[in-house]
């Protein structure tokens, strides 16, 4: 089977994106193909490259950075979604004029075509958060 | 690697819309999809309805014109717009925005848009 993931919930906020992330985890341990992980509304704060929880708590920022190398995914956070709430790389922090960048390298600034591709080359998608 | 197909893609708009950004970053979801020539249907349901009355007037808010800007989605390909007639007489509306070129459909016929869709967007 092959799944994408679409991950609306911030860390924190709501269970969602833990959630999200146990999921992806799980089908992949399972032999499932993950197309794609797009992280869109408040979901795109899990690709934040600056949050720092509590050393005795669970790391969900790290977990999905692991997780992305351990298994080459293919993970994409909605460019427009992402400008709005402060969140940029570098390249989009150089094309808006501000002073630093704070997106994980692990994650690509892309638009929602991005996620209709995904729809359209997945037997599923599965949505956290709502 | 399985190639790339149609897709039947179903928005499900249940929210009110002012009170969140699920209004604006849905419709932007059914835009990406247009152009994407993918099949795209958007339903309106509990407090998604209130999207639709006319004579909305954000500017107070300084918020954008949900019901103009739905307007434009059949020159993005998306004319397949519906409404629960359930949650309009839940919630007595009677009047809504006449630019809008909008189904109303019952339970059963929900039941029938969901079971066409191969995607559900929910917001």
């Amino acid at each position: 089977m092959i799944f994408s993931i679409l991950v609306l919930g911030a860390p924190f906020n709501s269970q969602s994106a833990y959630s999200a992330f146990r999921f992806t985890q799980a089908a992949l341990a399972s032999g499932q193909t993950i197309y794609r992980v797009f992280f869109y509304q408040e979901g795109i704060h899990n690709s934040s490259s600056l949050a720092t929880p509590p050393q005795d708590e669970f790391d969900l920022y790290q977990a999905w950075q692991d997780l992305k190398e351990q298994y080459q995914l293919d993970f994409v956070t909605c460019i427009a979604a992402a400008a709005r709430r402060g969140l940029l790389n570098e390249s989009e922090a150089k094309r808006h004029n501000k002073s630093a960048s704070n997106i994980a390298s692990q994650f690509d600034l892309a638009g929602l075509g991005q996620l209709v591709e995904a729809s359209a080359m997945s037997d599923q998608v599965i949505t956290f958060g709502h | 690697m399985k190639t790339s197909k149609k897709k039947h893609i179903l928005i499900v708009n249940q929210s009110a819309p002012y009170s969140s950004s699920n209004a604006k970053e849905s419709l932007d979801i059914a835009l990406a999809a247009g152009a994407f020539e993918q099949s795209v249907a958007i339903l309106f349901i509990g407090d998604g309805c209130y999207q639709l009355l006319s004579n909305q007037s954000p500017k107070q808010t300084h918020s954008k014109n949900i019901s103009q800007m739905l307007k434009v989605l059949p020159v993005y390909g998306i004319d397949k717009l519906y409404v629960d007639e359930q949650s309009l007489s839940n919630r007595n509306i009677e009047q809504l925005d006449e630019n809008l070129t909008l189904t109303k459909v019952s339970q059963h016929e929900i039941q029938a848009l969901y079971k066409e869709a191969t995607t559900v967007f929910r917001f």
